[in-house]
């Protein structure tokens, strides 16, 4: 008798374990939508974890947005299943001129997408260069769009390759008011706190912001020698 | 025999088929009140009331999301988890709130009075409706300033079961139409509310204080949302209200705060001669309290109780075993109390040239000559609870003769002695990382109980929560007449907040709004104001940037340390150390989405008619 019910329950204990959980799985999502944010063909340096897009399905009962994170180099990844997806540009969201028009995403195993945007400004001929702990940097702020304006321009640097007003150890500012003309190289530099100039190296980016916009855009975060 | 036997089964028979017919089917439900019944007993009434009264939503309160005060910068978190110290970003959904329940509720309960009290006096009927008619304005309030405008709905909404729910769909009202919304309701039901002597009951008074606080908002709103360089608006203003409204916002605002003031039913608490325990008492004090206008009130011996002192006191001071010294005030608030001859209340630990620490004799050294009202907020170094010393005290520093500098020593043991016999790390810490122990060198002193065994989980507190006090009163009467130019009578208003606290007649001869703000941030510290009021004003987003390098936005602390120097001057006096709080970790991040919170995809999806809010 204790013999047959050890059996049963090893018996229903296998049975338990091997056959429980089969049904009520679902297939993970396999497809895989990728893509960078650009500007003739450029990716936009954006603040990690900030700037967010707007992917939407219809036809299901639960309609809500999966929201997107681009990450701080302008690209993104979303793993999805198989259908037709609306991507939204959120108003406000990104450095760049709203443009609400809806991008339709037919997504079938892979895909990888570029999202054209206009920002209001970026740089150009960035050099970084260091000497007695001290990081400068020269650069060019091009404006793209007349409808705003520059409020300030930043130089942030930070010990990892995350760098952003979130993420720094010490930074920069010229107000827009001491910037007479943008056709001229800037200059902005930071000493390198003190305790941190045991390091061998830091991260150094720059950072434009146009005024009423939340975001700024940045430049790529560049990896300088400290000895 | 048979027959007596069956005439009397006959009877019986009959006794039981006819007896109660009539009763038995007309029996009034032992556990069903009829709505004739509720409607027509001011004491049913009365006990719906007290529901609605509980229910009304506060973003932080003694029971309400109490633990939101250490997010902000008044405090930090020093209990167990760390989710507080490091809120990487506010998300967009924080502050939302969408209580149609309850709206539903007093619109039910408004039409039910009207449709079924028919035995309530016409004076009755007219008081309970204005009270809820003001119940459901607070709830309009605390929607349209998390949410911006939504839809104003005062009636019950009924669906006919045929299919088609878009009459019941109602678009979001603009924001400055739930303003108005709030402002006409209660000019029309002021005079009716009664209640004249209650601090838990909506009365003239309390519906004068609302308003003088829901038009300050829309008038600040108003004005600095339309300064800043992108004024946050939707295209149908359900967001945004014009500049041009300012104005009259603040003269209704204004006109609401004298008509309070000028009643003289409430005077600001002066009782106890000691003006720190004065104003501690000002908003604890339960009884003779001429200050508090709208209460939230708890009582133990009917189980309406809560826990806000069991997790929030000092901790050598608790009662109970777990917990205590949740929210810790940080420096950055303890600075901002200015000091009694009116200079900023920046605290002078080190020497002006920065060369050496600045010695004091006591723990309480640096606090000496502060406003009052710090004392009666936070309890700070070398003070004491329930009559008990708190004992805050980081370590010892003790002299290096080799390197001529000072070394701390600092124990992991709370209330231990150093070598010399003297204490070492004080009874109640700052601890750099253990929980339940402040770790900014301050607790919080206001709304933590006094009463002996509060703090246990067994008997908890009934502290009440303070919604209206008169000190709110003058200082929105203080911003509305300043914004309005009228300097000479914002002084008045704000000094006499200000003698209250120590400083004298008439200590403030002239005024900025940045002063005035200040004062608003010292005054209602811990009372559900500061994130609202740097809302209105539009700062929050610069004063909560997510720079760490930016002083407003971290939480600082101060460690004071005992000197171990033998045979030199400094011997056993203390010294203070400021420091970034070690446990604090992502600066405070509120982005321009923050200002309105968002609607959730479910209510869009279920009314398509509501619009989203800028930003998300």
């Amino acid at each position: 008798m204790n013999q047959l019910l050890r059996n049963l329950f090893i018996a229903l204990a296998l049975i338990f374990v091997f056959g429980a959980c089969e049904k009520d799985n679902k297939p993970a999502p396999s497809a895989k939508l990728t893509g960078r944010v650009v500007y003739q063909d450029q990716a936009i340096g954006l603040r990690s974890n900030g700037v967010q897009l707007e992917l939407w399905q219809h036809g299901y009962q639960l309609f809500t947005k999966i929201p997107i994170y681009v990450n701080q180099d302008g690209t993104f990844s979303a793993s999805l299943f198989d259908g037709d997806y609306q991507l939204v540009r959120l108003k406000g969201n990104g450095p760049w001129v709203d443009n609400t028009d809806t991008i339709h995403v037919a997504l079938r195993g892979r895909l990888e997408l570029e999202v054209p945007v206009k920002p209001y400004h970026r740089f150009a001929n960035v050099n970084f260069s260091q000497a007695n702990k001290k990081v400068s940097s020269s650069f060019t702020v091009e404006k793209l769009d007349n409808s705003k304006s520059l409020e300030r321009i930043s130089l942030y640097i930070g010990t990892t390759v995350i760098v952003d007003p979130n993420n720094n150890i010490a930074a920069a500012s010229i107000p827009a008011s001491e910037v007479a003309d943008l056709t001229k190289p800037l200059q902005l530099s930071v000493n390198v706190p003190t305790s941190f100039q045991g390091r061998d190296y830091v991260f150094a980016r720059l950072a434009v912001k146009t005024s009423g916009v939340a975001e700024m855009l940045f430049s790529e975060p560049i990896k300088i020698m400290l000895n | 025999m048979q027959k007596i036997s069956k005439s009397l089964f006959m009877f019986l028979v009959i006794f039981l088929m006819s007896g109660c017919a009539e009763d038995w089917l007309d029996r009034k439900p032992q556990n069903i009140i009829l709505e004739e019944q509720v409607w027509n007993d001011p004491k049913l009434i009365k006990g719906l009331l007290a529901n609605y009264y509980d229910r009304l939503p506060a973003h932080t309160s003694l029971t309400s999301g109490w633990a939101e005060f250490a997010a902000y910068d008044e405090a930090m978190w020093s209990n167990n988890d760390d989710g507080r110290n490091n809120i990487v970003s506010y998300p967009f959904n924080r502050w939302s709130l969408w209580e149609y329940g309850l709206i539903r509720d007093i619109n039910l309960a408004i039409e039910n009075i009207a449709t079924f009290g028919t035995s309530l006096s016409a004076v009755q009927v007219s008081q309970f409706s204005s009270e809820l008619r003001f119940l459901r304005a607070f709830v309009y309030f605390e929607m349209v300033k998390r949410m911006g405008g939504v839809p104003l709905v005062t009636k019950q909404l009924i669906y006919d079961f045929k299919g088609d729910p878009t009459n019941l769909q109602q678009p979001r009202n603009r924001e400055e139409e739930v303003y108005d919304f709030i402002a006409s309701e209660l000019d029309d039901i002021q005079d009716k509310l009664g209640n004249e002597d209650s601090n838990t009951r909506a009365n003239k008074y309390v519906a004068l204080a609302l308003k003088s606080r829901a038009m300050l908002y829309a008038a600040s709103i108003a004005k600095y949302n339309n300064l800043l360089a992108e004024p946050i608006m939707t295209p149908g203003r359900e967001v945004g209200i014009p500049a041009a409204r300012a104005q009259d916002y603040y003269e209704k605002s204004l006109l609401a705060s004298q008509q309070l003031l000028n009643s003289g039913k409430y005077r600001l608490y002066k009782t106890n001669p000691n003006l720190g325990e004065n104003f501690y008492e000002a908003i604890t004090k339960k009884t003779a309290n001429p200050e508090v206008i709208l209460a939230q009130d708890f009582l133990v011996s009917k189980d309406k109780r809560h826990g806000f002192t069991y997790d929030n006191i000092a901790r050598n001071v608790r009662e109970d075993n777990l917990s205590s010294s949740s929210i810790t005030p940080s420096l950055n608030l303890v600075e901002d109390y200015e000091f009694l001859d009116g200079s900023p209340g920046i605290l002078k630990t080190r020497t002006a040239d920065n060369s050496d620490y600045i010695y004091y004799s006591s723990l309480s050294g640096p606090f000496e000559n502060k406003d009052a009202r710090l004392y009666g907020t936070v309890i700070y170094p070398g003070t004491s609870f329930r009559a008990t010393p708190v004992e805050i005290q980081a370590g010892v520093k003790v002299w290096d003769e080799t390197s001529k500098s000072f070394k701390n020593v600092e124990s992991n043991v709370l209330g231990s002695t150093y070598d010399d016999g003297g204490l070492l790390t004080g009874a109640s810490g700052p601890q750099r990382s253990q929980t339940e122990v402040t770790n900014s060198g301050f607790y919080l002193r206001k709304y933590v109980d006094q009463t002996a065994m509060s703090s246990t989980r067994g008997i908890r507190s009934d502290m009440w929560w303070v919604r209206f006090r008169l000190g709110e009163i003058y200082l929105n009467a203080s911003e509305a007449a300043l914004e309005l130019g009228k300097t000479s009578e914002a002084l008045e208003y704000v000094n006499a907040v200000r003698e209250r606290a120590g400083f004298g007649a008439n200590s403030l001869k002239s005024l900025t709004l940045g002063r005035l703000q200040n004062e608003r941030r010292v005054e209602l510290a811990f009372e559900d104001h500061r994130v609202w009021d740097l809302m209105r004003w539009r700062k929050a987003h610069e004063i909560w940037n997510g720079d760490a390098s930016n002083p407003d936005a971290v939480i600082n602390a101060l460690y004071p340390y005992r000197v171990v120097r033998p045979g030199h001057p400094t011997h056993g006096k203390y010294v203070f150390d400021k420091l970034r709080a070690p446990r604090f970790r992502a600066p405070r991040f509120f982005q321009m989405g923050n200002y309105y919170s968002s609607i959730a995809q479910s209510i869009i999806d279920n009314n398509p008619k509501v619009v989203r809010n800028p930003y998300h």
